[in-house]
């Protein structure tokens, strides 16, 4: 059987702002940023300040023309903010697909909003990469080899869901999603945490039998109970959600950025503990880091 | 390139620079090479001193680092350096790369990683 050539690569995997220094070097500490590469089709999650570091990866490795089929969750600064410093926009030789939702260019317009004059002193006009405003056909569209189907998230102001599909397999990118809002028993959450939170199917489908699930899993438990609302899930909620779904691998991203490498792998470490205690003994669990990439 | 005035801006920070250099002892830190050394397995114990720009590791007779286990490839992995850091990347091994627990395909190395192939774990210790 030859090897497979789906892979993902995590460029930025810390929430809401970056968060360089000592504390953080280990799992890293730029914003939302994920590379998939389906064979020779280039898509890229989010354009967190881990999209410069990609920019300059392509820059050193890459001498052909390039293509990039980018998706982005939301224009929430943590997911846009590396756009200014994407080297290969800078390069007339280079095509960016930025994708939404059909009818709706809103993702393209703040992009390039970030880069009017008073922010930046580059206009988006100026950069010499052909970049083009793209639509999904409904709920899914396709990007050179791969398909990607799109599904709506829970967070203040909307945020969408991706699932890569390339041949058999599977890669789901659900960044900023409140899980805990939409929990079938919220209150029972709070009163036996311990318990299997159970999620309904809407939730569930997005995600089933996915080879990998990179999910925002911000908040432990303890952090949840002072941030209700905020946009995001608690990382034993998120394991939940896999196990049900009967996902193979789980990926959990979007780190706070209060949270250092220590309090990150305590993080895992529990929801490790968790998926065994409620019977999910198949799922791999482990945290997002910076210059990890994966086989799929 | 056109001469500078006497007194230029550039002229200031040179000065400043050298004098704080001078008061503070501020020098450019020699650099201290990274290490891996076999933690676990065959081989424990075994240190290696990392300064190439490329490694192979395996338990081939030809490779760079050479590890004696049959459950390592001929050609097992590739460390190679980039902007002072290496980074491993599975090359089409039997058993695979593990990084800390978690089978990757490759990972820029963080100072205390444990990286298995086969039955040796390998513990990377940064230099500076």
């Amino acid at each position: 059987m030859s090897a497979s050539d789906f892979f993902v690569r995590f460029w930025g995997v810390r929430g809401s702002i970056p968060t360089p220094g000592p504390r953080t070097r280990r799992y890293g500490g730029n914003t939302s940023c994920v590379e998939v590469r389906a064979g020779k089709t280039l898509l890229v999650f989010d354009a967190g300040t881990g999209l410069r570091e990609l920019g300059v990866h392509l820059a050193r490795n890459t001498d052909a023309p390039i293509t990039v089929h980018l998706f982005l969750s939301h224009p929430h600064w943590d997911h846009i903010q590396g756009f200014p410093f994407f080297g290969p926009a800078y390069q007339s030789s280079t095509t960016i697909n930025v994708y939404g939702p059909k009818g709706d260019d809103k993702h393209y317009q703040l992009l390039s909003g970030q880069m009017s004059n008073a922010y930046f002193p580059v206009r988006f006009s100026d950069l010499g990469a052909r970049i083009l405003a793209r639509s999904f056909k409904g709920d899914s569209v396709d990007a050179g080899d791969a398909t990607v189907h799109l599904f709506n998230q829970q967070h203040p102001g909307g945020s969408l869901g991706f699932r890569v599909v390339y041949g058999k397999k599977s890669v789901v990118f659900s960044t900023d999603n409140e899980l805990d809002q939409l929990l079938a028993d919220k209150q029972r959450a709070i009163e036996k945490p311990d318990e299997l939170r159970k999620l309904p199917k809407e939730l569930l489908e997005p995600v089933r039998n996915a080879d990998l699930l990179i999910a925002d899993a911000q908040y432990t438990d303890d952090d949840y109970s002072t941030k209700v609302g905020w946009g995001h899930p608690r990382a034993h909620t998120v394991v939940d959600l896999a196990g049900q779904a009967g996902v193979k691998r789980l990926a959990l991203t979007h780190h706070d950025p209060m949270h250092s490498d220590r309090e990150i792998d305590v993080k895992v470490s529990e929801a490790e503990l968790r998926a065994r205690r409620l019977g999910f003994e198949d799922l791999e669990i482990f945290g997002a880091r910076e210059g990890v990439t994966l086989r799929i | 390139m056109p001469r500078r005035s006497p007194g230029s801006t550039q002229d200031f920070e040179d000065v400043h620079t050298r004098v704080a250099m001078r008061v503070r002892g501020l020098r450019p830190r020699p650099e201290r090479p990274h290490l891996l050394e076999v933690v676990d397995g065959p081989g424990k114990g075994t240190r290696f001193r990392l300064e190439a720009a490329m490694y192979e590791l395996g338990r081939g007779a030809n490779v760079s680092l050479q590890l004696d286990s049959e459950e390592v490839s001929r050609l097992h992995a590739r460390l190679t350096r980039a902007d002072g850091e290496y980074t491993i990347e599975d090359a089409e091994s039997r058993n695979g790369v593990v990084l800390n627990g978690i089978r990757v395909h490759a990972a820029v190395l963080r100072d205390g990683d444990e990286v298995q192939l086969g039955d040796v774990v390998l513990k990377y210790l940064e230099g500076t």
